[in-house]
């Protein structure tokens, strides 16, 4: 009966599962806490207050204003008002601040003037954020000074004249999906993607490598007493899939629930598309751990994979600018299409059918790397380095044979003694 | 059995190429990285960004707005929609990273006084477009309601200057320093490449050291060394250096030479910079494989190490923002300080004295195995592999 082998092949893979400690720790461990702690670090999702340096050469009390403005935003704090550029830039190279805000001498009278006055900022760009904060801050106390500033000299103007004067039209920005425009809700889904991901990869292959080790030693590994590949295929599969049952709902459920991120997902869209996503990432990583020798190659291999993969999700740097090749080879991997699918089912609430592509392509990825995995083991099967089920049988019988033997031995060895003993007696 | 520090040399070169795995971590891995990153950004800063717009008012107020905004490099208007929620259908579709709405009544409200709203709406799940569309769609929003008082203005006997002088009286100039291109191949690949490099010095460098112990070749190891530990592991590591030093020879070359990222105080500090994080990640490494004698163990924690340093090091999100506990564990990764010396030397080329610090924290990575290396020695000697 295949089905009772898929299961006995799956109990056998999970008991080994839970024996291995470096397993557990891919498999539990890292998921359990890694997520927590990518999760902590950007909890934060921006940077507030950034320390920047004032240097007022107008000395007006407009210049004044703006400044006190500035400073007062959730965005900038003005750390000191220094004499001169010289001193406010060797405030910044002393690591103390990110940014400098000019006004330059003649602002007050250009204003007076009628004419465009200008705020010099330069900002370290040590990270966009800096910039983010700097530009932000300092446009938003422009605009609310242009308005005042606009009334004041309107005021000689009649009612209809200052309407079509003051913006007529006003506009307004929703960052949707992020509310807080942060890095936590940006990043950490697609983390939580390749967290599950990376995670089977190491771990199957870790196994497969303790495998091929001992094999090298000549002892005998799990499913060679099965007559079908498919059968130890299908149960190794049916195991690791009931461990990400848990793990995947913890990761992907759990995590965003404890940091409060969004969580517009439905349930059978989620279902629906993770488990395509945990059978392509099995059956690729059952494929990939073909290629591992020993036990701790793994970390080796694959670990730093990690790194270009949460670029080739598109995540960061906008799939539509990638160049073509790289678009192409990202398609490899389970997470490319996991990270966009979930994001969007998580964070911006699609349905199946707004994430169709995304999900074909990953039930695609299973067939072809069931496909894969298949003609691996089928090749491992055949091959003198594992030998197939006639070995197994063979082995057996001589056991068995060998264990009649001694059995035999024994009985003639006694035998031997007692009529020894009688012959002492007598 | 030959002894001496070149002895020993020849047989980690021996060992390195007897297995392709150190080929491929020490030799593809970075160089496949590297390539990777700067060819995925190589337009530097994204342009034409897949954009949409809903205009329910449909007047020639509207349709000024949208010709303005097609006109921006960084945008691209690839669809009008008919109604705000086909539009956010084609967002969570990721067909667009945002769209403009201009809700009915647009121009009736602008010329009976009652300030319409149009509003901008962008997905900011993903950040880097959304960040951009908008800067480019606020500027597109607040032009376009300038220009209706410009017309005025202009009607009025007012020239350019006098114009903009009365609608946006204080404007700001900003400058970027080092930077000014905005460009994110510089932002990212700067310390991205670096960080891949460290990851596999630090996971090579514990690999090699404890698989000594697993294969149950220390004993030889050691004894080719003198029983002197300090010589068995320099010898040991000194091929691998040589490997990774070339391998930061070259992302240096590429960065700084044929892509011409800035580099304002020349190649060399960098270099150093690069020459010493090698070393101290190295340092780091055998401080790790020498306090726990386990090769699972010891690797799994300089992995956690190599992978952590990544956003740790603060260079896409800035470590000010990050919780007091992470800021101050920030400070226990080389590749941070490699950060923080690359900003001063390369993007704001100040003098060196003021990076001195940094190089000397690397410095002090390189040192630490001195602490705990007699542990080694004597795992050398006893230890027995468990799996």
């Amino acid at each position: 009966m295949w089905i009772k082998d898929l299961l006995d092949v799956s109990g056998k893979e999970l008991r080994k599962t839970v024996s291995d400690v470096g397993v557990l720790v891919f498999f539990i461990v890292v998921p359990l806490l890694y997520p927590l702690l990518y999760a902590y670090l950007y909890g934060r999702e921006a940077v507030h207050e950034v320390p920047v340096v004032a240097v007022d050469d107008c000395r007006s009390t407009t210049s004044r204003e703006f400044l006190r403005k500035s400073d007062a935003t959730p965005d900038l704090k003005i750390i000191s008002y220094c004499a001169d550029m010289e001193e406010a830039r060797n405030v910044i190279h002393n690591h103390k601040a990110y940014g400098i805000i000019q006004v330059p001498k003649e602002f007050d009278r250009t204003l007076a003037e009628g004419r465009q006055a200008t705020i010099n900022l330069y900002c370290d760009m040590s990270g966009l954020l800096y910039y983010k904060a700097m530009l932000s801050g300092c446009t938003m106390v422009s605009l609310d000074m242009n308005r005042d500033i606009q009334m004041v000299r309107l005021s000689g103007m009649s009612d209809r004249e200052k309407e079509v004067m003051t913006m007529p039209i006003e506009n307004e920005y929703v960052t949707m999906f992020n509310p807080a425009n942060g890095f936590q809700a940006f990043l950490i889904p697609a983390v939580l993607i390749l967290v599950l991901q990376q995670t089977l990869v190491l771990g199957v292959s870790m196994m497969a490598g303790t495998e091929h080790e001992r094999r090298r030693k000549g002892e005998l590994v799990l499913g060679e007493e099965y007559s079908n590949p498919i059968t130890v295929l299908g149960g190794k599969a049916l195991a690791y899939l009931l461990v990400y049952g848990f793990t995947s709902t913890y990761v992907l459920c759990v995590v965003p629930w404890l940091f409060h991120m969004p969580q517009l997902w439905q349930l059978p869209t989620l279902v629906a598309f993770i488990v395509p996503f945990l059978l392509a990432s099995i059956f690729f990583a059952i494929s990939i751990s073909f290629f591992v020798r020993d036990r701790e190659s793994c970390f080796l291999l694959f670990v730093f994979v990690s790194v270009p993969l949460i670029f080739m999700s598109g995540i960061s740097w906008p799939t539509s600018n990638m160049p073509a090749f790289w678009k192409v080879f990202a398609q490899i991997f389970p997470s490319t299409q996991a990270v966009n699918g979930f994001v969007r089912i998580n964070t911006a609430g699609a349905l199946l059918q707004d994430v169709r592509y995304e999900s074909i392509a990953l039930w695609i990825q299973t067939a072809v790397y069931f496909m894969t995995s298949l003609f691996i083991y089928e090749r491992l099967y055949r091959s003198e380095k594992m030998p197939g089920v006639e070995f197994v049988i063979a082995m057996r019988t001589r056991a068995r044979k060998n264990l009649r033997e001694v059995a035999r031995d024994l009985k003639e060895a006694r035998e031997e003694i007692k009529e020894k003993i009688e012959q002492l007696k007598k | 059995m030959k002894q001496g520090f070149w002895a020993l040399v020849r047989r980690e070169i021996l060992r390195m190429q007897s297995r392709p795995l150190y080929g491929l971590s020490m030799v593809f891995a970075p160089l496949f990285c590297f390539v990777f990153f700067t060819t995925l950004m190589k337009e530097g800063l994204p342009e034409g960004l897949p954009a949409g717009v809903v205009d329910e008012d449909n007047t020639t107020v509207s349709r000024s707005i949208l010709r303005n905004l097609d006109s921006y490099q960084q945008t691209e208007i690839i669809k009008q929609y008919a109604n705000f929620a086909e539009a956010r259908e084609a967002m969570q579709r990721n067909e667009i990273y945002g769209f403009f709405y201009i809700p009915k009544g647009t121009e009736l409200k602008a010329s009976s006084q009652q300030q319409p709203v149009i509003s901008i709406y962008t997905n900011a799940t993903y950040l880097i477009p959304s960040s951009l569309l908008y800067r480019d769609m606020k500027t597109m929003a607040i032009m376009a309601a300038a220009g209706v008082g410009r017309e005025v203005l202009f009607a009025k006997g007012a020239n350019l200057d006098q114009a903009m002088g009365f609608l946006q009286p204080i404007q700001m100039d900003m400058h970027a320093i080092g930077n000014p291109w905005l460009n994110y191949n510089i932002y990212l690949s700067n310390t991205m490449l670096p960080a891949v490099l460290v990851l596999m010095v630090l996971m090579v460098t514990c690999f090699s050291i404890h698989t000594e112990l697993k294969d149950d070749t220390a004993k030889e190891w050691i004894a080719m060394a003198d029983d002197n530990i300090l010589k068995a592991v320099s010898a040991k590591l000194f091929p691998q250096t040589m490997v990774f030093s070339l391998m930061a020879l070259i992302y240096l070359v590429l960065l700084y030479g044929y892509l011409g990222f800035p580099a304002h105080n020349g190649f060399w500090p960098m270099l150093l910079a690069a020459e010493m994080l090698i070393l101290a990640s190295q340092g780091f490494a055998v401080f790790i494989a020498s306090a726990i004698p386990s090769l699972r163990w010891s690797l799994s924690l300089c992995t956690l190490w190599g992978v952590l340093s990544i956003p740790i090091s603060g260079f896409s999100f800035p470590v000010m923002g990050m919780p007091e506990a992470l800021q101050a564990l920030s400070y226990l990764f080389p590749l941070r300080y490699y950060f923080l010396i690359y900003v001063d030397q390369a993007l704001n080329g100040i003098p060196m004295a003021y990076s001195a610090w940094f190089y000397s924290a690397l410095l002090v990575f390189f040192i630490l195995p001195l602490v705990d290396i007699s542990l080694l020695r004597k795992a050398a000697h006893e230890y027995t592999y468990l799996p």
